[in-house]
């Protein structure tokens, strides 16, 4: 795994709004069908950094590497899925149906004025039926639940063929039944598809058998390799002491 | 209506009238998408400008609308983009400093009469054979060049930052868009005058919303509340000699009253 291209590599990356450091000095690589958890505490810098990646952000210094690629030169975002915070958050007026979000996620690969293409159709179709939501496509968006919207949210991003997705907290407001169906989703598209996640979470307890390795960011970033045993991931108990209690008590639950 | 239609210049205001409300409604259903209901107002009083400096100058003001009101358009985008200035705020001070600027030209000009009113309030009497020229040909550019982009910008209305995220390339749509809306804008002032024209983008999107369908759905009932209005508020206009985008506008406004009750849950 180590010889090939990280689809992400982030050399001593220091981001800082108007003199104030909000990560600092971090690098870090992402490899093809890796699932890493991110956590740390609020206001910790986890949400700056995958907007970073993204290129929503510019970093203040130090490099960010795409397949490779620089980020300011790097084109195939369609490579990339993202599914914000705010995702189970719609305005409920928006005048869309599942189908018509499904959809845009071909949108940048579709030209001027070009019809939808059967290849459109059968990837939509595909996202669709992997999440589940096949009988709700014409209903309206603003009408679904959470758990719905969030499975919407990510097949909008499959809909793309992506490499790799990256997930910033969308189960905010999801109810336990559908987190739980959520996961095992996730385990899932990493397991078989083969398609690498980062995920923002709370929760990482939950998916720590499916993690990995987990990078805590709190302005800066330590990687536990080995998320199982994280609690002897020193600097990790001490920057986000009650995620590892949390970590903790799940061990025992077992 | 067929005494009416006799006339030619009821022909011709019909026609660019017509054309006017595809153009109002289809844009408008992505002025509203994009929370950027007031910058039709804006844009129309820049437009303004351009119409002042036309009769003064003895220009075409159709011609000087337009191309006053793309530079107001991209001064907009520049000013929002590059300053930490809230757009609300750039919109009403964009809002006000052209109606400004373009009451000192006209006044200026010794141009302030009936032909300003017209610029202000629309008028069926006033649309010429070469407006109605100027109108289909923008106008069709215009429809064309919002159809190009729909679905990406439909996208960047849902969620701009996912939009960008996915390869839209967002800060040019953005640009082209308010050229666009600045370009249907100017061409809609004949008819429905400058200070109502907002109403004809924003209203038919807001009445087809309460329904709460699809996007195509919406445009299209947002397409056909704004062709109603225009020929009825055309008509009225005609019987009882008013200002056409006032009556337009009374029944675009009728139309919204009655979608929010229907609707009502």
């Amino acid at each position: 795994m180590k010889f090939k291209v990280p689809i992400f590599e982030i050399k001593n990356l220091d981001f800082s709004v108007k003199g104030q450091s909000i990560l600092s000095n971090i690098s870090l690589e992402i490899f093809g069908a890796e699932y890493i958890a991110i956590i740390g505490p609020n206001g910790g810098g986890k949400t700056t950094l995958i907007r970073m990646l993204l290129g929503l952000e510019k970093p203040t210094s130090g490099e960010i590497r795409i397949f490779g690629k620089k980020l300011s030169s790097f084109k195939e975002w369609s490579k990339i899925g993202y599914v914000p915070q705010r995702a189970s958050h719609v305005d409920s007026s928006f005048p869309a149906t599942v189908l018509d979000i499904v959809k845009m996620g071909r949108t940048s690969q579709r030209g001027f004025f070009s019809a939808f293409s059967e290849l459109d159709k059968k990837l939509v179709y595909d996202a669709m039926l992997k999440m589940d939501i096949l009988d709700l496509q014409e209903k309206m968006i603003g009408t679904l639940s959470g758990g719905q919207r969030q499975r919407v949210m990510i097949a909008r991003a499959l809909a793309s063929k992506p490499e790799i997705l990256i997930l910033d907290e969308p189960n905010t407001g999801v109810d336990m039944a559908s987190q739980k169906s959520f996961y095992a989703l996730l385990r899932e598209l990493n397991r078989e598809d083969g398609i690498t996640i980062v995920f923002i979470t709370h929760d990482v307890g939950v998916i720590a058998d499916d993690i990995a390795r987990l990078f805590t960011i709190n302005q800066k970033a330590t990687i536990c390799n080995n998320p199982k045993q994280v609690l002897s991931c020193q600097e990790m108990s001490e920057l986000y002491g009650i995620d590892a209690h949390l970590l903790h008590n799940h061990k025992h639950e077992h | 209506m067929i005494e009416m239609l006799s006339y030619e210049f009821m022909q011709r205001a019909f026609l660019a009238g017509v054309i006017i409300a595809i153009l109002a409604s289809v844009s408008g259903t992505f002025v509203v998408l994009r929370r950027y209901s007031m910058i039709s107002e804006t844009l129309a009083h820049s437009a303004l400008v351009g119409v002042a400096v036309g009769l003064v100058a003895n220009f075409n003001p159709l011609w000087m609308a337009v191309v006053v009101a793309i530079i107001s358009a991209w001064l907009i985008e520049y000013l929002r983009s590059e300053f930490s200035i809230y757009s609300d705020a750039v919109l009403s001070i964009l809002l006000s400093g052209s109606l400004a600027v373009a009451v000192i030209i006209v006044s200026l000009g010794g141009a302030f009469n009936n032909s300003l009113f017209s610029y202000l309030f629309g008028s069926i009497l006033s649309v010429s054979s070469e407006d109605v020229v100027t109108i289909a040909v923008f106008g069709t550019l215009s429809l064309a060049t919002l159809l190009m982009f729909s679905k990406e910008l439909y996208f960047i209305a849902y969620d701009e930052e996912v939009a960008k995220t996915s390869g839209v390339k967002v800060r040019v749509l953005n640009f082209l868009l308010v050229s666009v809306i600045a370009i249907i804008i100017a061409l809609s002032i004949r008819v429905v005058g400058s200070l109502l024209i907002g109403a004809l983008m924003v209203i038919p999107t807001i009445s087809a919303l309460q329904f709460r369908v699809g996007f195509l759905r919406t445009v299209l009932i947002s397409l056909v509340f704004a062709l109603i209005s225009v020929v009825f508020g055309m008509t009225f206009s005609f019987y009882f000699s008013l200002p056409s985008g006032a009556t337009i506008v009374l029944c675009v406004l009728l139309i919204f009253i009655i979608s929010l009750i229907t609707n009502r849950r």
